[in-house]
């Protein structure tokens, strides 16, 4: 057809009811998130802790967050990024890692709580399931994990970064389907490969076969790694001392930041309401003493 | 076909959303928390089935007696024949509203509390009552110039003129 009638008239516009900001953007999955964020009202102001795994190209975001009217607060946060203060500086998103940040925000919480010294968690990573016993004291610390809008697919990270919150000590409730090495056929999950993924196996088996076929896809692939000197064979050694050392002290430490420039402004500033009536009174204030030297003579005619 | 008296009937426009206002409902509705003894305002939530008071309540306040996993409990006054029932209902959250009939008594509480402990202070006597708007104050009529209206005999000619 030629000519096409447009298609959004104004009472499109007009009758258009927008989705949620979060939903627009694309962000916030509200079905999912009602669901966690309920609290039983006999419960009133207990909070409902989420444990929040996000993932970016090239960071993992782990926080822990309860919800609120104001707005969602966060108890403690994870980033990949402080994974180097730990001795991992190269796949930063892999499973491994995602462990590692599920283990290290495990850890924060808890010192936090002042919980570390009772609920030490599974300090053997072994790929098995484990859930926290109650101490005697106190009853462990409880969260939900959110997934946001990922597909949970058996082995996904996100599930990495659940286990290391689980050996880490949180209670979590959770089913051990979703595991990287979960057998769909047998409904088992093979420990030994979940462990595997858990130390980068997947990795460092990864990294053998392009030493052996495609050196120079190798080299490309994994500059990083051959830089640090890490060799598929040491792989699993340096994930144990990373987990020890997230496990000596899990603080967060805070980096030396110089403030920021201040920058010329392009653009006017808004004013505030105030700054606007005082420019309405200044206005109307000059409009009368300019016209009241014009007007004296014809103020009596009305 | 008669016309029906089903638990919703004649609610087509009562339990409609508002325009626009479809679809999801906001968070802080299931974040808010309600203790025994607090006044909420019932208005029902069309989006949400189960729960639902019948649409007497829907308008109505009344005191929370309950609090359960995911509904409240409220009492609510109604006119049964010739007497007042207290009625207690069960709703879900999501028909609840807080209400603010009390809050205008509760700032006016605090407030008068802390004016009777700075009167204490000094030592005065003050009444916290409130009083009704007494008559205007009295005044004098500025700049009034007397204009003397008398009317103007009866032109039969000049009136008729412009009638017929």
């Amino acid at each position: 057809m030629p000519y096409v009638k447009a298609q959004k008239s104004k009472s499109y516009f007009k009758r258009y009811q927008v989705k949620f900001k979060r939903r627009r953007e694309g962000k916030t999955d509200y079905r999912a998130r009602t669901r966690l964020i309920n609290q039983d009202k006999n419960k009133y102001n207990t909070p409902k802790y989420r444990l929040v795994a996000r993932f970016s190209n090239k960071d993992i975001i782990a926080q822990v967050v309860h919800a609120s009217i104001a707005g969602d607060i966060v108890l403690a946060a994870a980033y990949a990024h402080e994974l180097p203060h730990y001795g991992l500086e190269v796949g930063l998103t892999n499973y491994a890692a995602a462990y590692c940040v599920g283990l290290l925000l495990a850890r924060r919480v808890l010192k936090q709580l002042e919980m570390d010294d009772e609920y030490e968690g599974n300090v053997e990573a072994t790929g098995e399931d484990f859930t926290v016993e109650p101490a005697e004291s106190r009853r462990p610390f409880r969260a939900l994990l959110d997934v946001g809008l990922v597909r949970t697919t058996t082995g996904n990270r996100v599930f990495g970064v659940l286990k290391g919150a689980l050996d880490g000590g949180v209670d979590i409730p959770h089913s051990e389907k979703r595991f990287a090495g979960f057998d769909k056929d047998s409904k088992q999950l093979d420990p030994e490969v979940h462990r595997k993924y858990i130390f980068g196996g997947h990795v460092a088996a990864y990294m053998r076969t392009l030493m052996e076929d495609e050196p120079e896809k190798y080299q490309s692939h994994f500059g990083e790694y051959i830089k640090r000197g890490i060799e598929p064979e040491n792989m699993e050694g340096m994930y144990k001392k990373v987990h020890a050392a997230i496990r000596a002290d899990p603080t967060c430490k805070k980096s030396e930041k110089e403030p920021p420039k201040e920058h010329k402004r392009y653009n006017l500033k808004k004013l505030s309401y105030e700054e606007r009536k005082a420019k309405l009174i200044d206005r109307l204030k000059a409009l009368n003493s300019a016209d009241a030297v014009e007007n004296d003579s014809d103020e009596d005619d009305d | 076909m008669p016309a029906g008296h089903g638990l919703r009937s004649r609610t087509r426009d009562l339990f409609a959303r508002p325009f626009r206002k479809k679809g999801y409902i906001p968070l802080s509705t299931y974040l808010r928390t309600y203790k025994i003894g607090d006044y909420v305002d019932i208005k029902v939530n069309g989006a949400v089935h189960k729960g639902m008071p019948h649409k007497f309540y829907h308008g109505r306040t009344g005191r929370v007696w309950n609090v359960t996993k995911r509904a409240i409990g409220v009492e609510v006054n109604k006119q049964v024949g010739n007497r007042i029932i207290r009625k207690r209902i069960h709703v879900r959250v999501e028909h609840v509203q807080p209400s603010r009939c009390t809050e205008e008594f509760k700032l006016r509480k605090v407030k008068n509390d802390q004016l009777k402990a700075e009167a204490k202070a000094k030592g005065e006597v003050i009444s916290t009552k409130r009083q009704p708007e007494g008559p205007k104050p009295g005044f004098m009529v500025e700049g009034a110039t007397l204009e003397t209206v008398t009317p103007i005999p009866y032109d039969v000619v000049n009136d008729l003129k412009g009638g017929y």
